[in-house]
Order: C-alpha cells, then sequence, then structure tokens
C-alpha cells in the first residue's frame, strides 16, 4: 500500500478497523501514522459530539409557534388584500394609458373613427409650416396657397 | 399496534386539515416532530440559543409549503429535509473560523488524548476530555463547508443510513458515499493544514 491508497483507505474509515496491509504501512510511514491519528480523533470527536443531548423544546414551543401561524395568516389575508387592490389599481392604470396613447397614434381615416389625434396634430404642424405670414402681408415664396382659406 | 396505527390516522388528518389551511391542525404535528428538528438543527448548528428559533422557522416554513406535501415519503422525512435546508442556508451565512480549543491543551495532554483514541472503541475518557474532543471537531466542523458539514453530521451525529441520507437530501445513495468519502477527506486536509498553521 502507497501513501495516496491509505490517504483514501482513511478517508473511508470512520471507526472500522485497519487491514493487514494498512497496519504495516502505517508501521513504516510516519506520515500515514499522523493520518491515521488525525482520522481516530476526527472519528472520536464526533462520537463525543454525538452523545452531546440536543436541548428539548421548552414548555409551550408548540402554541408558539401556533401563534405565530395565526399572526402570519392575518398578515398574509390583509397583505393579499392590499396586493389585490394594488394590482387591479395598477392594470387600470395601464390599460388607460393604453387607450389614450392608441387614440393619439392610430390614423384619422377609416370608417367609423374621424379627426385622430396624430394625424391631427401632424396636418396642424404642417398647415403652420406652409401658411404664410399674412400678417405682414407678404406670401413668401409659396406660390401653391389657397386663397379661400384666408379670414375675410 | 393498534394505538401506532390511529396515531398515522390522525397524522394524516392532521396534515389534510393543515393543507386546508388549518393552523390549529398544525399543532399535533410540532408537539410530534419538534425533538426530532431539535436534534437536527442543533447537530448541525451547534449553538444551543440558536435552536429554538431556527426550529420555529423551519415549523413556520413548512406549514407555509404543506400543500405541497403529497404523501409520497414520511412527513419527518419531509420535514426533516425542510429543516435540513433553513440550517444549511443559516450556515452559509454564519459559517465561522475559529481557533480550536484542542490546540490550546498542553502538548502532553494532546498526545494523552491521542493515545486513547488510537482504538476505534476508545475507553477511558474523563469528561474534560470529551469537552476537548466536542470542540476539536465543533470547530473542525465550523471551518467545513456547508455541503460537508450537512453530510457528515447527518452521517455521524444524527446517525442516518447512507439510504436515509440520500432521500432526504434526494440524492443517489452512490452520490451519498461519494460525498461522504471527499467531506471526511477535506476535513482531514484541512486538518493537517491547521496543523501547519499553528506550527
Amino acid at each position: 500500500m502507497n501513501c495516496q491508497a491509505m490517504r483514501e483507505f482513511v478517508s473511508d474509515l470512520g471507526a472500522g478497523e485497519l487491514s493487514a496491509e494498512a497496519r504495516e504501512h502505517v508501521g513504516q510511514c510516519a506520515a500515514c501514522r499522523r493520518l491515521l491519528g488525525d482520522a481516530r480523533l476526527m472519528q472520536a470527536g464526533f462520537r463525543a459530539l454525538a452523545e452531546e443531548a440536543a436541548p428539548e423544546a421548552s414548555l409551550g414551543f408548540a402554541s408558539r409557534v401556533i401563534r405565530r401561524l395565526r399572526e402570519w395568516q392575518t398578515q398574509g389575508e390583509r397583505q393579499e388584500f392590499f396586493e389585490t387592490v394594488g394590482r387591479r389599481f395598477v392594470y387600470a392604470t395601464l390599460a388607460l394609458t393604453l387607450a389614450l396613447l392608441l387614440s393619439l397614434a392610430l390614423p384619422s381615416s377609416g370608417p367609423v373613427r374621424g379627426v385622430a389625434g396624430a394625424d391631427f396634430l401632424g396636418l396642424q404642424a404642417e398647415s403652420q409650416s406652409s401658411q404664410p405670414d399674412v400678417i405682414g402681408g407678404e406670401l413668401g415664396d409659396s406660390h401653391d396657397w389657397v386663397p379661400e382659406r384666408l379670414p375675410h | 399496534m393498534e394505538s401506532l396505527e390511529s396515531e398515522a390516522t390522525s397524522e394524516i388528518e392532521c396534515i389534510r386539515r393543515a393543507q386546508r389551511g388549518d393552523g390549529e391542525a398544525f399543532g399535533p404535528l410540532v408537539e410530534r416532530h419538534q425533538q426530532r428538528i431539535f436534534s437536527i438543527v442543533f447537530h448541525l448548528v451547534r449553538r444551543r440559543d440558536e435552536v429554538e428559533d431556527l426550529a420555529q422557522e423551519i415549523f413556520l416554513k413548512a406549514f407555509r409549503a404543506i400543500r405541497s406535501y403529497n404523501f409520497q415519503s414520511s412527513f419527518a422525512t419531509w420535514l426533516s429535509r425542510i429543516a435540513v435546508n433553513h440550517c444549511y442556508d443559516y450556515l452559509r451565512k454564519v459559517r465561522a473560523s475559529r481557533i480550536s480549543y484542542y490546540w490550546e491543551m498542553t502538548e502532553e495532554s494532546a498526545q494523552e488524548l491521542e493515545r486513547k483514541v488510537e482504538s476505534p472503541q476508545p475507553r477511558g475518557l474523563d469528561h474534560g476530555e470529551k469537552i476537548s474532543l466536542r470542540d476539536f471537531v465543533d470547530r473542525l466542523l465550523a471551518r467545513a463547508p456547508a455541503d460537508d458539514r450537512v453530510i457528515l453530521t447527518l452521517k455521524e451525529l444524527e446517525d442516518l443510513s447512507v439510504e436515509e441520507i440520500a432521500e432526504l437530501l434526494n440524492l443517489k445513495s452512490s452520490t451519498v458515499k461519494v460525498r461522504l468519502h471527499r467531506a471526511r477527506k477535506r476535513m482531514l486536509e484541512d486538518l493537517e493544514r491547521w496543523r501547519q498553521e499553528v506550527k
């Protein structure tokens, strides 16, 4: 047996006995003797730890758990109510915003709709840019301007 | 025999009621399993002052998740799984590294202790030596990664079989064996490193 094999063997050892081969190797190798000593120490430590009794639940432990459960349930119901209301409010706001955006974005032409906001705004901007400054009496370079649209 | 059966029936009844949201029905389940949960928590966490708080959190977690319990494994196993996972999260948060009490022993006392544990079943350990040994492994466990600590604790302290650990951790038995082997090996290596640090 070599040191590597001994290391693997010791890692599996637990509380087990050494084989004759391992005993022979340990007799010759100080490092493996040390390793085996550590493994034994660890094993004994585990046993000593296992002997130590866990603390017992104090009187009324179950009742305290149930009390906390009730608190959590009440809190949960309240939280659920606010969450539901909040969620509905958010959905309603989103729906309204979407409707508003759609009414601004959709074209004005179509069988049902009249002048859509976006088109209306677009037209207005267009007409404003093409309309000459009539106050000064100058028509600028625009020759295709329609005089009927002037106020009388 | 009959009382065992009726106990099992009443446990199932309590579980079903708790699954319908009846908190009161959870009480008998807490009472029945609290000591097992205390033991798991204590061995994994090793802090007496934390055991009760952690156990409470575990039972609350179990109640919240009880609808997911499908009677495939025993309720005790299902509950223990929640306890192990909860402690695992706790250990990852508070993993500490400290100097061992074992190292504070005089060289003669340490040698004497090592001589006594040479046999696989050491006898004649006095109370102080047992405390030193406990402290020694306790601190080695505290230095270990949470995975190693959980699996070694379940095997060595909770005295569970490889199959029981496999069921608890949702692993194959062969995986548990490999992990146990690696955990022991890492712990021994850590002990060697520790010795070097102290020197």
